[in-house]
């Protein structure tokens, strides 16, 4: 360390926190913005699939009476991911202010749980309904979504399935007659769901059981060692097929069994990395200003030795996605929502029948979200790593 | 003759100011050449730049020539910064060769001595395996290596750092260079190792006539070893001449600066006498053992025994310096008594209390009576936590201040009493210098209104002018706050500028205590006697 380089930031007067700066220099690069372009796009779609592409009209006009389905349709889901979403809107806008990020995020949770209470769709839907209104003239007019189809539209009254993409429908249709395009953009949510949250789970049981083994060396180390290694020649497709087959096709338990089979990566990282910390001496500066435990693991140790772990935890995203993807490849996956790896799975049929357009377009979803992650672990790593971030300063 | 000559040399790493601003000097054939610099000045770049050693993808050198004509080759002299890749490594490790500051590092750990050593000499000097062995073997015994024949089979890690700096040497001086580059060569080593490296090269070079670029930033080697003198600022020479100009008629306001902070030629602090006469520390015996396990199960088989049974005493008010070399166990010994490192026997009397008998509980009072400063700047402040955050966090674990906004006053208040401003607080640590960041960690440990503060090496990471300024703030602080130190350290001209009392430690034991001026005027003990006798001596080579 040169005195040349804290000159120069003596100058600069901002301070700026070491997560700033890896944001900063990790979006500095266009691999990570396209990354999380991407990874954008997706999830606007999936905040917003219900207005994207549903059969149900936006606003119908019958008998002089104006209505819309499309909202009355909507589940709890739809509506808590839309509060959600303009939650982290308003907290991003205003992050400066500590209490308006308390606030968005209270009024987000609170949106959720009034949608779980008292949002119910009705039940029995028939979809055809608006087209043989529209057509026998008993619904005077009605504004579509730009895609005017719900994902699970089998165009009951005029059955089209397997057709190549046309003007009426852009992707094609499955063997079932439901529009591609639709069940694309409805399975975003799968998509986005099965890596957040299964990597969130691997996350939080990795961190823990890495901190403990980390900080604790000794008997209780070599004992979880031992432990996390017999789990670690669990393999994980078999057991997901053993869970799918006891307990059904659900897909939070798929989430959580892909989150419990992929933590004990998260936690070997850790484990090195408090074992390089707990020598560090400004750990042992709090140790000897009498500082709790709990603020030296995480408030000291943690910080310091999370960063390989976000990295790692960019590409167990992409790996979970593919994870839930071959599943539905097998055929074991969700039944009635539309996900990405049931689609290829469509593509060739009982009879050897091959569909390009099933093939084609989810492939190409599930790689471009794999590689965005990927893109984006990758130029995490770079930040974070303080050999490739010289960027032009002296070594 | 002109053996290298630098003209104007400047070098970029595309900064907005070069890393070394035109820089010229002359080194002639068989002569010692030091460039002297605080840490940032450019000088190891320079040395790098000469041998086109730096990352070429920041680097650049837009002005400047580096000729070079070794008397061995009677073509005119080639300006090494234009020398197509291919010449250029005849002339690396043949012509010109380099000897880097860390041995830990600069071998190969997972080829053997031998191998590194062959290698270059069949390269450079045409030989067939054999003859090169030989030449190889030949090089450990001029390098006074103990048992060359087994060395040469044998992997880096078997040696300590002054035989794998021997190491660097005997391959350095394989080839015949005619110009031997030298950063900070014993900066990481011992003392006593230091003398003998130095005078091992200066052997080697006379024998040989090689020029010597020695780089470094200890002025009392350089009074050992220097024909001529350059001091760097900055990346620019501030001033060039030789030895004694330099070092006893220095024009420059810089190097007057630099050699006004020398310890040794500070004047010394007045002792503080001792407030009451029972000791505030008294170490029982001590020992900290380190298991060594082996096999499936850990067996306990043995003991690295860092500290073995010592007995100290600190007077209230006094500095006790902890001198030693590294690996005789001080470090070991300030942590162990904070408890930072578990203690295998003994006793720690603080105030009269054994510290090592009491629950985490009842220890936490003395957590906020004993503090401890670190040696290094670098890691001894959490990079993700302001200084704000560091300095508040302890208060309020341990009750001082009344409400968030007293303690913020309090540790703005600290950061102004060590030397910063107020207006600090809210930056992190990557944003300060190194005499910063130890002012830092000096106020970490007086915000808790300490008794006792271990300062563990705390200015052997700092330039000699920061070093200056450190201790004295040190020395103000305990006279102010009533203080009392227990100084490790390994640099014999701080304690004799710093402490009062001394005790010396070896290979875990305490071989000699006492007050500093008998010490160091009369030691009793030999190594004791070895160590003072090792120390580079300022004033002793200004009379040669």
């Amino acid at each position: 360390m040169s005195e040349i380089v804290d000159a120069a930031a003596r100058d600069t007067a901002a301070p700026v926190s070491f997560a700033t700066q890896v944001a900063r220099r990790t979006f500095a690069r266009l691999g990570a913005r396209i990354g999380i372009g991407w990874i954008g796009v997706v999830a606007l779609c999936a905040v917003f699939a219900p207005f994207l592409a549903n059969s149900h009209p936006l606003i119908m006009t019958v008998d002089g009476e104006t209505s819309s389905p499309l909202l009355a349709h909507l589940t709890w889901i739809d509506v808590a991911l839309l509060g959600a979403f303009f939650a982290c809107l308003a907290a991003w806008l205003g992050r400066r202010r500590r209490w308006l990020v308390a606030g968005a995020a209270a009024a987000g949770l609170l949106v959720a749980g009034v949608a779980y209470l008292a949002v119910t769709p009705p039940g029995a839907v028939v979809y055809q309904q608006y087209r043989v209104g529209l057509a026998d003239g008993s619904i005077e007019s009605a504004v579509f979504a730009p895609v005017p189809y719900s994902p699970t539209d089998r165009s009951r009254d005029r059955p089209r399935s397997l057709t190549a993409p046309d003007s009426s429908h852009w992707m094609g249709t499955d063997e079932d007659g439901a529009d591609v395009l639709s069940r694309m953009i409805h399975a975003c949510r799968i998509a986005l769901g099965i890596g957040l949250v299964a990597t969130g789970i691997a996350l939080a049981v990795g961190i823990l059981y890495g901190g403990i083994m980390g900080f604790f060396a000794g008997w209780v180390e070599i004992l979880m060692m031992r432990f996390l290694e017999i789990f670690e020649s669990v393999p994980q497709l078999f057991l997901l097929l053993m869970v799918v087959a006891f307990f059904g096709r659900d897909i939070y338990l798929m989430m959580v069994v892909i989150g419990l089979t992929s933590w004990p990566g998260y936690a070997r990282y850790l484990r090195a990395e408090f074992l390089k910390l707990r020598h560090q001496d400004f750990v042992q500066a709090a140790e000897a200003c009498g500082l709790p435990l709990t603020s030296i693991l995480f408030r000291h140790m943690l910080p310091n030795g999370v960063a390989p772990l976000l990295v790692a935890a960019s590409f167990g995203i992409a790996a979970a996605i593919l994870a839930e993807a071959v599943l539905s490849f097998l055929g074991l996956g969700v039944v009635d929502e539309p996900s990405w790896g049931g689609m290829l799975n469509q593509a060739v049929g009982p009879g050897g029948t091959f569909a390009p357009w099933l093939a084609t377009y989810p492939g190409l979803a599930i790689f471009l979200t794999v590689f965005a992650y990927n893109l984006i672990g990758e130029a995490l790593r770079d930040a974070i790593d303080p050999h490739t971030n010289r960027g032009g300063r002296a070594p | 003759m002109t053996l290298l000559r630098v003209e104007d040399l400047c070098t970029t790493f595309g900064g907005a100011r070069p890393a070394v601003d035109g820089v010229s000097f002359d080194i002639a054939a068989g002569e010692t050449f030091c460039l002297v610099g605080e840490s940032g000045s450019g000088k190891s770049v320079t040395g790098m730049s000469i041998l086109r050693l730096l990352d070429g993808t920041f680097a650049r050198h837009p002005r400047g020539r580096v000729l070079f004509d070794p008397p061995s080759d009677p073509c005119a002299p080639v300006d090494l910064l234009a020398l197509p890749e291919e010449d250029m490594q005849r002339v690396r490790g043949a012509r010109i060769a380099m000897i880097f500051q860390e041995p830990m590092t600069a071998l190969n750990p997972v080829l053997t001595i031998g191998e590194q050593m062959i290698e270059p000499l069949m390269l450079h000097l045409d030989m067939d395996e054999d003859a090169a062995r030989a030449r190889a073997l030949e090089m450990l015994e001029q390098v006074e290596m103990p048992d060359p024949l087994r060395r040469l089979d044998e992997y880096p890690h078997r040696l300590s750092g002054g035989q794998r700096q021997r190491v660097m040497i005997a391959m350095a001086m394989a080839c015949e260079p005619d110009l031997l580059i030298a950063d900070e060569p014993t900066t990481a080593l011992d003392v006593t190792i230091q003398a003998q490296i130095l005078e091992l090269m200066a052997a080697l070079q006379k024998r040989r006539n090689t020029a010597l670029l020695f780089i470094t930033h200890d002025l009392s080697v350089v009074a050992q070893i220097a024909d001529r003198i350059a001091v760097m600022q900055q990346g620019r020479i501030v001033e060039t001449g030789s030895r004694d100009e330099v070092l006893y008629r220095p024009r420059h306001p810089y190097t007057r600066s630099l050699l006004a902070a020398l310890p040794s030629r500070l004047n010394r602090l007045p002792a503080v006498p001792a407030a009451r006469d029972e000791a505030l520390l008294r170490l029982e015996d001590l020992r900290v053992y380190f298991p060594i396990r082996r096999g499936l199960l850990q067996r306990h088989v043995d003991d690295v025994r860092a500290v073995d049974g010592v007995s100290l005493e600190v007077k209230p008010g006094r500095v006790l310096a902890v001198v030693g070399e590294s690996g005789s166990g001080k470090t070991t010994l300030g942590r162990a008594l904070l408890r930072l490192v578990p203690s295998t026997g003994g006793r720690v009397l603080f105030d009269g209390t054994d510290l090592l008998g009491l629950s985490p509980r009842a220890m936490k009072p003395y957590r906020r009576a004993l503090q401890i400063v670190f040696q290094d700047p670098q890691s001894s402040l959490n990079p993700r936590l302001s200084v704000a955050t560091t300095l508040t966090e302890p208060m309020a674990v341990h009750g001082i201040g009344t409400d968030a906004r007293d303690r913020r006053r309090r540790a703005a208040e600290m950061l102004e009493r060590v030397g910063l401003e107020a207006g600090m607080l809210e930056r992190y640590p990557h944003e300060f210098s190194g005499g910063q960041r130890q002012r830092i960690g000096i106020a970490r440990a007086l915000v808790l209104n300490p008794r006792f503060i271990v300062c563990d090496e705390v200015t052997s990471a700092l330039d000699v002018s920061v070093q200056a300024r450190v201790l004295a703030l040190l020395d103000e602080l305990r006279r102010d706050f009533d203080l009392t130190y227990l100084f490790i350290t390994h640099n014999i001209d701080v304690v004799r500028y710093f402490a009062d009392d001394v005790a010396v430690m070896y290979q875990g034991r305490v071989v000699e205590q006492g007050d500093v001026a008998s010490v160091c005027e009369r030691p009793a003990n030999d190594y004791t006697r070895r160590l003072l006798a090792a120390v580079p001596q300022f004033e002793a080579a200004s009379e040669a």
